[in-house]
């Protein structure tokens, strides 16, 4: 195995070698002895939820930031002082986190890339080459005069890069590169990295908050914080959490979630799909421990699927009784009405649209969402989802069209609408220098509610946030996931009919992400409210009763999630998923033969039309080629892989970048 | 919603209230803000007030003494502290005139020898004194004390020639200067400065307080979270204008209780009540031209920068630094729709001279006319960019 091979190297001629590294901020520890070593030409992962310590090791790794406690060692030059880290700054390109927050956004795409060229004393023959070549590359080169700031998020995060590639360095360090970054940008992104990498032979250590890019590293440390949870390969990771994955669909959906969460910790429900993860237990085990949690209540295939890292992610914090024990949520039953799910509109727009200047940034967006639906908007960063929500929220006004929210006219009653939503935008937008109880009052106060009712919502919200005891703490020292639900209480408050969520989820950790979902259920199922939100996180679009894919200021495609995976499935063939030994020789030679052919990490998502047909192909080239295939198997494609199918689709369409 | 319906007008107030008690809270949470307003209403008053003085003080001195006679020594002698300084003698021309180029020496005194030979003899005789006027105001004063010291020289000088006794003087006819100093008798700088710094610093802190607290918003997104709310653009404005009213007010009574009267012992002649409501007006009209920064800025930086660009012209154009009959005909228009014009107006009309409403009521009118215009104004344009 080439895996074998790169450990092995990693032992004879570390690029990193860090031991037991710690950093404290004044009396707070933010990392506390993380060991770990980068072999030459290895791909290294930092995986974690903000606040892990993946910024202050990579910082420090930098020689940018000075820490309190162990050695790290960067091409064998220990890195103890600013001069130390002076004698290796030029072979290591860092890029810190944030979209684009190392560039200038006044300079064109060429002088940033020459500003950075010049820093670095790059010898004039030299740039134009490399300039030409990475530009080519990420295809930027169209956009040389275009200034940065007017970039998409996904140009932005390229010419980040090229910018930190410019002095072809040895090791290249990545701060959260994929933050906010659409799937399909996120995909080109880590191709052109990938192939970039390779062809150079640098070393690249990147962290991520994406659990599902795991599979994109050779090894990969798991944070959590400030902890080392596991280090290894993805699957060595996996093979050390034991356990299966149980998927099945119901159609009472509340009840079974709340029946089987008494029994197990790890439990969602993505619409009508079940999905529990039992640990430590074989597949047959596991069916038979759910059957059992069930209760002869529900009887229906259970099926058995692979985990993947984000299961072994939860089950390894639950294992190491890192998760709190108020995880588990209480939601305080509120006498609101049951949904109808045959209820008419709540939200209703009618041939949207929205010009800035000469540009069109919604054109013509109709959709409906019923009482108690889950709305999913998606879409490439620009693609207009948040002027969407501006626009029904009554931020922004309409240039054209119509539209009804919580059964008010969006043009002739704007303060009526105020009255009955709610929203929470992706900065969770608190007053961090108000305690978590004050901005609660707050809110309470600018909707309205009389001293009885504000003591009661007060009460509700704290119990539904679990925020206990972080009552009189300041909203900027609430730890994310605890902010985002209180952010979300405030915008719940005065119980609106409407929830508008725009990108609610970014940043926070897989168990607050969980959390977070069961509350939007049980609001939406039990209280009716009805949920419009935006995500990155293809994951929790699944989760959605209906999803709109806007591309360019178009809704392209409007269904439930089911529906559109079926309709994938329909259009483009069945998704099959290859393990090969040489994944980016084996992804060349399959380009040019199936549709949608994509990396993930060292497997290999395709489309083929007929199944057997494209085995017998795909074995054949491997064969010729002398790629060794270690598994082929059919897949039921995820979201993510309808997102990148339709918007590469409608980006070839366009012949745009 | 389950909430019963309050009277509209009862909720309206509600929300403003609710908005401001969050304002003066947030602002209490801001260790630096309030350093920084406890600074600027004593220390910084206090400095200046005692610091500035349009009175020459230790004016550098140099003589170039080429008779050495009483006489000569007699009017150098009334060169005295505190108005000069006398560094002492120096014997070159060329000497004096590298001392004032290399700003070591402010003025050059020269008597020619044969000074007292001359003034025995009946003859008139002229001294020379060189004086660095790169600052003018300094320069004049220097130059005015100066020939006021050798006026004084020759008309005891005639008056010993002549052997006149008092009585014979009072019977020469002379004009006599008298003065009699109205408002401020004893001509402190103190009461001046002090003042005129007081009014500065409310000046520029009603521009920024707001200013910060709305581009704050801004910067953390919150200010969206406001606009989704069923709060009018009003509604989310006014309350920062308010609350930061109430801080300055409340500054200004530091300053005036605590630094104003008992340090400085300024008599306050008329109506504190008055002072305080007219600076409550004033800081009410100039906060709208803070909210116009607001929305012309992304970040508590340009909110700065801006200040600055605002304040200096309000204060060029408030005749506090030179006086409204002194400006050209232009600038003298343009004081009209400077606020700080009125508040000075207004300011040492109460605290000064004593006067109430009935003198100073169309000062307070053109207050309180330019004040709407201008918050309104400001009202508009963050309504306009947000909408």
């Amino acid at each position: 195995m080439g895996e074998a091979a790169l450990v092995n190297e990693a032992l004879a001629e570390p690029v990193l070698r860090v031991r037991g590294f710690c950093k404290r901020y004044r009396r707070r520890s933010a990392v506390e002895g993380v060991d770990l070593t980068c072999a030459r030409g290895e791909i290294y992962g930092l995986i974690g939820p903000d606040g892990a310590g993946k910024s202050s090791l990579m910082k420090a790794l930098a020689g940018v930031l000075a820490f309190e406690a162990g050695r790290i060692e960067v091409f064998g030059v220990n890195i103890d002082s600013e001069r130390a880290a002076e004698k290796v700054k030029d072979r290591i390109g860092f890029m810190p986190q944030g979209l684009g927050l190392n560039l200038y956004p006044e300079l064109t795409v060429e002088e940033n890339v020459d500003f950075f060229a010049q820093l670095r004393q790059v010898p004039a023959p030299a740039l134009a080459e490399r300039k030409q070549r990475l530009l080519k590359i990420t295809r930027l080169a169209a956009f040389r005069a275009r200034p940065m700031k007017q970039l998409s998020g996904g140009m932005k995060q390229k010419l980040g890069l090229v910018c930190t590639l410019i002095h072809e360095p040895a090791l290249l360090i990545l701060d959260e590169p994929t933050t906010g970054v659409d799937p399909v940008s996120r995909r080109d992104f880590w191709a052109i990295l990938t192939g970039l990498l390779r062809e150079r032979g640098i070393t690249a250590l990147i962290s991520t908050a994406y659990l599902d890019e795991a599979s994109r590293f050779h090894r990969l440390s798991l944070l959590y914080q400030g902890r080392l949870l596991d280090q290894g390969t993805p699957e060595q990771i996996l093979a050390r959490t034991p356990g299966s994955l149980i998927e099945f669909e119901a159609m009472d959906a509340g009840r079974i979630l709340s029946r089987l969460r008494e029994t197990f910790a790890q439990v969602e429900g993505y619409g009508a799909r079940m999905r529990v993860f039992v640990p430590g237990c074989e597949p047959a085990q596991a069916k038979i421990a759910v059957t059992r949690a069930l209760d002869g209540q529900f009887k229906a295939p259970l099926r058995s699927a692979e985990p993947e890292l984000e299961d072994a992610f939860i089950a390894l914090l639950n294992e190491r009784g890192l998760v709190a024990d108020d995880t588990r949520l209480r939601l305080p039953t509120d006498p609101g009405p049951v949904s109808d799910h045959q209820g008419q509109a709540v939200i209703e727009a009618r041939g949207l649209c929205r010009d800035f200047g000469d540009f069109r940034a919604v054109d013509q967006v109709s959709f409906r969402v019923r009482r108690g639906g889950i709305f999913g908007l998606l879409g490439a960063n620009g693609a207009g989802k948040t002027t969407v929500i501006k626009l029904l929220t009554g931020i922004l006004h309409p240039s054209d069209g119509s539209g009804r929210v919580a059964d008010a006219d969006m043009r002739g009653a704007g303060q009526t609408i105020k009255a009955r939503i709610g929203y929470m935008s992706q900065a969770f937008s608190l007053y961090q220098d108000l305690s978590a109880l004050e901005n609660i009052r707050l809110y309470a106060g600018i909707y309205g509610l009389d001293r009885k009712t504000t003591a009661e919502r007060t009460a509700w919200v704290i119990a539904m946030a679990g925020l206990g005891g972080f009552e009189n703490t300041l909203a900027g020292q609430l730890p994310l996931g605890v902010r985002q639900r209180l952010a979300l209480g405030c915008a719940l408050v005065h119980r609106p009919r409407v929830l508008f969520l725009d990108e609610p989820t970014s940043g926070v950790d897989p168990i607050g992400r969980r959390r977070f979902w069961e509350i939007l259920f049980h609001l939406s199922r039990r209280d009716g409210v009805t949920i419009l939100l935006t995500t990155h996180y293809m994951s929790e679009a699944e989760h959605c009763d209906q999803l709109a894919l806007m591309h360019a200021g178009r809704i392209v495609a409007d269904a439930s999630p089911q529906a559109m995976i079926l309709a994938l499935q329909a259009e483009a063939g069945q998704l099959l998923e290859l393990e090969v030994e040489r994944p980016l020789e084996a992804l060349a030679l399959l380009e040019h033969r199936f549709e949608g052919v994509g990396l993930f990490g060292r497997r290999i998502h395709l489309f083929a039309s007929s199944p057997d047909a494209a085995e017998a192909t795909i074995r054949t080239l491997m064969q010729g080629a002398g790629i060794r295939l270690t598994a082929l198997r059919a897949r039921t494609p995820a979201m993510e892989d309808v997102f990148v199918y339709r918007v590469l689709a409608l980006e070839r369409g366009q012949g745009a970048p | 919603m389950t909430s019963p319906r309050s009277l509209p007008m009862g909720l309206w107030w509600r929300r403003l209230w609710v908005m401001t008690a969050k304002e003066l809270l947030q602002l209490s949470r801001d260790p630096v803000l309030l350093i920084i307003i406890a600074w600027f209403f004593t220390a910084d008053i206090y400095i200046i007030g005692s610091g500035v003085s349009m009175e020459l003080r230790n004016a550098t001195l140099r003589v170039i003494d080429a008779d050495h006679s009483a006489a000569s020594r007699e009017l150098i002698h009334r060169f005295r502290p505190p108005h000069f300084r006398l560094q002492g003698e120096i014997f070159a021309h060329q000497e004096g005139t590298r001392l004032l180029d290399a700003g070591e020496s402010m003025l050059v005194l020269e008597i020619p020898a044969h000074f007292e030979r001359d003034l025995q003899a009946g003859r008139s005789v002229d001294v020379q004194l060189q004086v660095d006027t790169s600052n003018t105001v300094l320069g004049t004063l220097a130059t005015g004390y100066a020939s006021r010291i050798v006026a004084g020289f020759s008309e005891d000088r005639v008056r010993r020639e002549l052997g006149l006794t008092d009585q014979q003087l009072a019977a020469v006819p002379r004009i006599e200067e008298r003065q009699r100093v109205w408002y401020n008798p004893n001509q402190t700088d103190p009461w001046f400065m002090a003042i005129s710094e007081l009014m500065t610093v409310v000046t520029m802190l009603s521009l920024m307080l707001p200013a910060a607290a709305t581009v704050r918003e801004k910067e953390r997104g919150t200010i969206e979270q406001l606009m989704v709310s069923p709060l009018s653009p009003f509604q989310i404005l006014f309350p920062k204008v308010i609350a930061m009213t109430l801080a300055i007010l409340g500054g200004t009574a530091v300053a005036v209780f605590l630094i104003l009267i008992p340090v400085f012992q300024i008599p306050i002649k008329g109506s504190l009540g008055l002072f305080f409501a007219i600076t409550a007006v004033y800081v009410l009209a100039t906060s709208g031209l803070g909210l116009f920064i607001a929305t012309l800025s992304r970040n508590l930086g340009q909110v700065s920068m801006l200040v600055i660009v605002v304040l200096l012209p309000m204060l060029l154009l408030s005749g506090s630094w030179t006086p409204p009959e002194a400006m050209p005909e232009p600038l003298r228009a343009a004081m009209v729709i400077s606020p700080l014009y009125y508040y000075i107006e207004l300011g040492y009309g109460i605290l000064l001279k004593g006067a109430g409403l009935d003198v100073l009521w169309d000062s307070l009118l053109g207050l309180a006319v330019l004040g709407s215009v201008i918050f309104s104004f400001g009202v508009w344009r963050f309504r306009r960019q947000l909408g």
